[in-house]
């Protein structure tokens, strides 16, 4: 078998078309693990700033946000005249379909530790009890974690790490409701002011909504590797009910 | 649109076939080391407006062109100019390869030979001109052979190779594909991509798509028909970036015409 020529012929620089076209591609390609990285960054940055307290870095963090504004929206833009220039197809129209919603993911998580930053003003001079600010520094590490993984599995194209993301995000979930615990226990024993506890509940919806978004970004991530939608489970539940429900009046 | 240099202004250039008018005030600046892709249903004009640019319309004994197309500061419709000259720095693949019934070298040397340009050169005018058509490696061996012997694609790299063998500024390319398939139509596309940093080039192109895929700017061209006479009438309907043309054009007709509701 051996001396057989493969039944795929590998691709090398002399079988490549429409060079141009895949400079692009792969152009968007490193773009976005750049947006990746520039998001996966701010959330240390954001947490940081808020077990410090410094005002000036919350700043510094808000501004940076607007570069990442910036490549995002430069990022969907060339996505967008790729598709109508190019007119990709199969692996690659589906790449560059997760690029467009995998940049919306990204943007939208470095704007939750933009929240994070913003809160921590609102908080200024605010007491934390030890719990709470141990609470806040694991749901970060999770997060920042998943976010990781999730830009990995991205760039490495890897499906099995993809599909993981969701139980690896349980961790943060539990982590958010012990936090909700905490807020409770140190409001009613009058260590947290209210207004704080309120401040503490959305900072703690706002690192659970990172793991979300990279769950979400796993999710594409299997798409562009396989072609596997996110509903495709529960869109088979309800063809299958509206099929049972048109056999039950059938028969009546 | 561009801060490239124009190289080419087309200014109010109407076409005419005896007492018809067949394109009518077409404005087109041309930008340096650019593609400018032509597109717009059949009887729209473009190859016409395209062949005012070196004067291929002269050869049409009823032709006249009205406007001016400036060319180095010259109006190349100016009296004084040598329409031979214009061809040499302004040359032309067409849309059937055409090569002549001679050697692959000799087809290259054809146009540096009428130039008179010294024999001693032909050699290294050979060898660069058809890499830069991306075809050296592929003929090297056999420059003696006859031009006839070469595949489709082939023989349409052999036109570019010869066009850009008398050191032209811009090439006008007519539909360069339509006679090519995907594979072949994929390489001139990549090598028109590749050549655009020594030369402007100029497409008329049936296929959208291509335009689309290799084009900086995309000028969309119309007919209106005359109902008493029902003759089609060419015209400019939009130019403007490439991106611009396919994502969102200002025009509803250029609109129509891509999204394949009119065309």
């Amino acid at each position: 078998m051996s001396d057989q020529k493969p039944i795929v012929p590998p691709v090398t620089p002399e079988t490549q078309h429409r060079v141009k076209y895949h400079k692009e591609v792969d152009l968007l390609r490193s773009d976005l693990i750049r947006l990746g990285a520039m998001v996966i960054e701010t959330i240390p940055q954001g947490t940081e700033i808020l077990l410090s307290g410094s005002l000036t870095n919350a700043q510094s963090l808000v501004d940076s946000d607007d570069l990442i504004d910036q490549l995002s929206i430069s990022l969907e833009e060339r996505t967008y005249s790729v598709m109508a220039r190019q007119a990709p197809i199969a692996s690659e129209l589906r790449h560059l379909i997760a690029v467009t919603k995998l940049t919306a993911e990204l943007e939208r998580s470095a704007d939750l530790m933009v929240n994070v930053a913003k809160a921590s003003r609102r908080m200024y001079g605010a007491d934390m009890t030890p719990e709470i600010r141990g609470l806040i520094k694991s749901m970060s590490d999770e997060a920042h974690k998943l976010m990781r993984l999730a830009v990995d599995a991205y760039a490495d194209a890897d499906e099995s790490l993809a599909a993981a993301l969701d139980d690896i995000d349980d961790e943060l979930d539990q982590l958010n409701r012990d936090m909700i615990e905490a807020i409770f226990s140190a409001a009613t024993a009058g260590k947290v002011e209210l207004p704080s506890a309120v401040q503490l509940a959305l900072i703690a919806r706002y690192y659970e909504r990172i793991g979300d978004h990279a769950v979400n970004i796993g999710e594409r991530v299997r798409y562009m590797i396989s072609g596997w939608l996110p509903e495709q489970a529960g869109a088979a539940r309800a063809k299958n009910r509206a099929e049972l429900a048109k056999a039950e009046s059938d028969e009546a | 649109m561009s801060s490239d240099p124009v190289v080419i202004n087309l200014e109010d250039v109407s076409v005419y076939y005896g007492d018809f008018r067949a394109v009518r005030d077409v404005n087109l600046p041309v930008h340096d080391n650019q593609i400018t892709a032509m597109i717009g249903p059949s009887g729209c004009g473009k190859s016409t407006v395209l062949r005012t640019i070196n004067r291929m319309n002269d050869l049409i004994p009823t032709a006249r062109v009205e406007g001016k197309v400036v060319f180095g500061g010259v109006d190349l419709y100016d009296p004084q100019v040598d329409p031979v000259e214009v061809r040499r720095r302004i040359g032309m693949v067409f849309q059937k390869p055409n090569p002549f019934p001679k050697s692959i070298y000799d087809n290259v040397t054809y146009g540096p030979k009428i130039a008179g340009t010294a024999k001693s050169e032909f050699d290294e005018i050979v060898e660069s001109s058809l890499r830069k058509a991306a075809l050296w490696e592929e003929v090297k061996d056999r420059l003696a052979d006859s031009a006839f012997g070469l595949s489709g694609g082939q023989q349409q790299r052999l036109c570019i190779a010869r066009a850009i063998a008398t050191n032209p500024e811009v090439l006008l390319m007519d539909e360069p594909c339509s006679a090519l398939d995907p594979i072949a139509t994929g390489r001139i596309e990549d090598l028109m991509e590749e050549i655009k940093t020594d030369y402007t080039i100029v497409i008329v192109t049936h296929n959208m798509q291509q335009a689309a895929r290799v084009s900086d700017t995309t000028a969309f061209f119309t007919a209106e028909v005359d109902p008493a006479s029902e003759r089609r009438t060419g015209l400019l309907v939009e130019h403007a970036k490439t991106d611009l043309i396919f994502s969102n054009p200002e025009d509803q007709r250029t609109e129509n015409y891509v999204t394949g509701r009119f065309g």
